[in-house]
């Protein structure tokens, strides 16, 4: 069994590695991500993930639900990390399964992958508190800076994190941003991060500080002009798991079941099979059997 | 043991940085404290290192914990038994800090070295200290010299026995309710040493006071006590002292106490004896499992079985049963997941006739309860009812239940279901189990969730076993091959997995003709997870077929895959082909 497929079975197990195998392991992904577009070329069948945001125990009920990599197809979304428990553990895992199977599983940038919002969010203080230094937290955000900005599956559906930005009209315009930096303020690439759909006429300010809301007449016209169908993207929760907008032509996929641990939602994920047809699997929170920590005793102290 | 060799220059860094400023430095330093014991020797150790840990105890607390948590092992370090009273001062400073969970480790690391020291060493210095923490004047003194009284009772002469009892006594009546709470806390195991005599005298009397104590949670402790104290009195005794407490406990004001005796009465029943079990604490427990609050509730349904268990069948079903059906339609849904949980035990403590009369309803319910977890705790046991009532009447009654839940919204009932089956199919026989399980088998390898497909594979597996290659043959193999034609390469990929897992059973010759031309086939599908999972399969029936089958048709085909555009095929097929290789070989 190769070092690889070793860390790949201890993630999974929740144990996260060693500093030295996080860099090592940094650094492979960074040749693989460098290679990759700006819009990721990815080919159907593939089941497409939103949200994960460090809920590790979820993701692997993703996986039992959704199938195991490299048998399953995998399109993330983005926003790996911060406020679940275990953003190391869940990037690491993904990144680890990015670099055995380059093919099988591809992972986009989310407004959560920067430096500045993990330092607030807790990748940064997970990182701190897991390893006692800086370092790791620093190899991961060396390496968000890699991670593509879009992905465009048989070329009909558009996957992007946020949505779409009023500086961009044609996919080829974002095949030109440099995306190797700290997401900026504003901009392009700022606005696939950190846009919604919106029930409006053309665009809107984002109440977030970052990104715009856009409505159903600037989908139809970005779909109309580059020949898609649909843009699937995620960032925002919704309690059913995906949501359909403007007639059909954004949906939404949300990915980490009772968000922050108190939500209540469910999850989905979207299985297209090769033939581009859909279907939504939902899922909900791992069971507390499930979870690494063993379920509280109801003992009760004098705290109760 | 490296440590021992390491240079004395690394020493010098950790001691300089047990007066680091930065609390990770001082933090690494202590957690490896016994490296620098051994290096500077054990003289200076006690004479030295010792005395500068003691003045050493406004640090953090997560420095005090490692502290606190080393010297407990430390003994060998100072000079061995002889010197372990070196230690003691600052464990004694550790026991009075604000931290609880510093107090409770350095209390423990004072038992670990109390446990070795000579009864002479203990005298000397380790039951002033008690006396010490004692009359402390802080609370938190107090708090840990109730926890080493254990360890210096039974070195004390008789003189400091009855100082050291009246130090307790003190303890018990502290102004303070948390000191008071671990003096019930702590009484069980101090009472394990006292003599009989005392026993009956003083230490029931701290007993019964700390069981009238005004505050509830010094109550709930003194209630885990009553079954640690009935297990050292007489019988007789027991019943005359501690079974009256337990009664009043499970009446008490406070929902908590009555939780700690719902939770604990299994134990406390041991201690009285069967005797006063069923003529007082059969009443005490129907009690609770009414009780008002629903956490009380809960406990008592989670002992249910056990409860059964001691008393005779007849007290069961004339006492407990009535209860038991109440709470399966109990309006708390945790009220029922608990009851559901171990309720299938009790069938065979009831016996046949009592299970179907009595019981059986109680599972139906149970089964189409509207919470998830309530019907997975039921089908999970199920397999404890076959026993007791046979496979007919359980498949007559709740197979339509089964077959409802083999459609189940929540994918682990489903999961439960299907783990399930193969017992129910070996007591049922295949013409039964045909005509109403064997469509449902099918379905669920076209689940949508994939740990359920994986599950159907392996059940047809498990059906093939328990009925032999032809049953399979005839019976699954057909259906199975036909849905390789399925549009989704998830589905196909749970067919070949399906395939694999049969082929060793049905046996080389069909394998060959019938399945394997199926996953050949497949090799040319268009998606390259159906490509490498083709050859993984392949690689899986290399040791069921024969040597010529896997060089003219195994082979042949891995070798296309080998070529193939995507890298994850080219793998796995490098991988099979390797293995092939390997069995030529032998």
């Amino acid at each position: 069994m190769s070092d690889l497929d070793r860390q790949i079975e201890q993630l999974k197990r929740c144990e996260p590695l060693k500093e030295s195998e996080v860099k090592a392991l940094c650094l492979k992904a960074m040749e693989i991500l460098v290679e990759e577009s700006n819009v990721q070329r990815v080919d159907a069948p593939v089941t497409i993930c939103g949200d994960i945001h460090g809920q590790f125990y979820d993701l692997k009920e993703l996986f039992k639900v959704g199938g195991d990599c490299p048998q399953t197809n995998y399109l993330f979304l983005g926003d790996f990390v911060d406020r679940g428990f275990y953003s190391v553990e869940t990037f690491l895992l993904l990144l680890a399964l990015k670099v055995r199977y380059p093919d099988r599983i591809t992972l986009i940038r989310g407004n959560h992958e920067s430096r500045q919002i993990t330092q607030v969010y807790g990748f940064y203080d997970e990182c701190l508190r897991k390893y006692g230094s800086v370092n790791v937290w620093r190899y991961c955000t060396d390496i968000f800076d890699y991670l593509s900005l879009s992905a465009l599956i048989d070329n009909r559906i558009f996957s992007v994190h946020g949505g779409l930005s009023p500086s961009i009209t044609t996919v080829d315009q974002i095949r030109t941003i440099d995306r190797k930096q700290e997401v900026p303020h504003d901009g392009a690439m700022c606005d696939l991060l950190w846009s919604d759909p919106e029930e409006i006429e053309g665009w809107g300010l984002s109440p977030r500080g970052a990104g715009y809301l856009f409505g159903g007449n600037v989908a139809t016209t970005f779909n109309h002009t580059n020949k898609i169908e649909t843009i699937c993207r995620a960032h925002q929760l919704v309690m059913e798991g995906y949501k359909w907008m403007f007639n059909n032509q954004v949906v939404t996929v949300w990915s980490a079941p009772n968000y922050c641990y108190r939500c209540g939602n469910v999850a989905a994920i979207l299985e297209l099979d090769e033939h581009l047809s859909r279907k939504f699997t939902v899922f909900e929170a791992a069971p507390p059997e499930a979870r690494g920590v063993p379920s509280k005793k109801p003992v009760p102290d004098y705290f109760l | 043991m490296a440590m021992v060799d390491e240079p004395l220059y690394p020493i010098a860094i950790l001691i300089d940085e047990l007066k680091n400023d930065d609390i990770q430095l001082r933090l690494n330093s202590i957690r490896r404290l016994s490296t620098i014991a051994r290096a500077l020797g054990e003289d200076r150790t006690r004479k030295e290192l010792i005395p500068f840990l003691s003045e050493n105890n406004d640090d953090d607390d997560e420095v005090l914990l490692a502290m606190a948590d080393e010297l407990g092992g430390f003994t060998p370090h100072v000079g061995g038994v002889d010197y372990a009273h070196v230690l003691l001062p600052p464990l004694e400073s550790l026991c009075t800090v604000e931290e609880t969970v510093v107090r409770d480790k350095a209390v423990e690391s004072l038992c670990k070295i109390g446990a070795q020291m000579k009864e002479r060493d203990i005298v000397a210095w380790f039951i002033p200290l008690v006396k010490r923490l004692g009359a402390g004047e802080w609370f938190t003194a107090r708090v840990s010299a109730c926890g080493l009284f254990l360890i210096a009772y039974p070195s004390a002469p008789d003189l400091l026995r009855a100082e050291l009892r009246s130090v307790y006594n003190e303890l018990c009546h502290d102004d303070m309710p948390v000191v008071r709470r671990s003096a019930a806390l702590n009484l069980g195991k101090f009472a394990a040493t006292v003599e009989a005599m005392h026993l009956k005298s003083d230490i029931m009397i701290f007993f019964r006071e700390l069981t009238q104590d005004d505050q509830d949670s010094v109550r709930l402790l003194a209630v885990e006590g009553c079954a640690a104290l009935g297990k050292l009195l007489e019988p007789a005794d027991c019943v005359a002292n501690v079974l009256p407490v337990i009664v009043s406990f499970s009446q008490d004001k406070s929902w908590r106490v009555r939780y700690m005796v719902a939770n604990q009465l299994y134990e406390l029943c041991e201690a009285v004896g069967p005797e006063s079990t069923r003529t007082e604490l059969v009443p005490a427990y129907v009690r609770l499992l009414r009780d008002n609050e629903a956490e009380v509730r809960i406990a008592a349904a989670d002992k249910v079985t056990k409860f059964c268990g001691i008393v005779c069948p007849q007290v069961a079903q004339q006492h407990i049963l009535p209860c038991v059906k109440e709470l399966s339609f109990d309006s708390s849904q945790h009220v029922r997941a608990a009851l559901a949980s171990v309720i299938m035990g009790v069938a065979p403590l009831l016996g046949k006739e009592a299970t179907i009369e009595q019981l059986l309803p109680i599972f139906l319910a149970l089964l189409k309860d509207e919470f998830p977890d309530v019907r997975l705790n039921i089908i999970s046991k199920l397999d404890q009812v076959n026993q007791v009532i046979g496979i007919d009447l359980l498949s007559r009654s709740l197979l339509p239940a089964i077959v409802e839940l083999a459609e189940d919204r929540h994918w682990r009932v489903r999961l439960a279901i299907i783990e399930y089956i193969p017992l129910l199919a070996s007591q049922l026989g295949a013409d039964f189990f045909d005509n109403k399980l064997g469509a449902l088998c099918m379905q669920w390898l076209g689940d949508q969730v994939y740990s359920i497909r994986e599950a159907a594979a392996n059940n047809l597996k498990r059906l093939a076993e328990e009925f032999g290659p032809e049953w399979a043959l005839q019976h699954i193999i057909p259906q199975v091959m036909e849905k390789i034609k399925n549009p989704h390469y998830l589905y196909r990929m749970t067919v070949l997995v399906a395939i694999s897992l049969l082929a060793p059973v049905v046996g080389a010759e069909p394998t060959c003709q019938t399945m394997l031309p199926v996953v050949i086939n497949a090799a040319k599908d268009r998606v390259p997870n159906i490509k490498f999972t083709v050859a993984k399969m392949l690689q899986s029936m290399i040791p069921i077929v024969d040597s010529t089958v896997v060089e003219q048709t195994i082979r042949p085909c891995l070798l296309e895959l080998q070529e193939d555009p995507d890298a994850d095929v080219r793998f796995f097929a490098g991988q099979a082909l390797q293995a092939c290789d390997q069995v030529m070989c032998a």
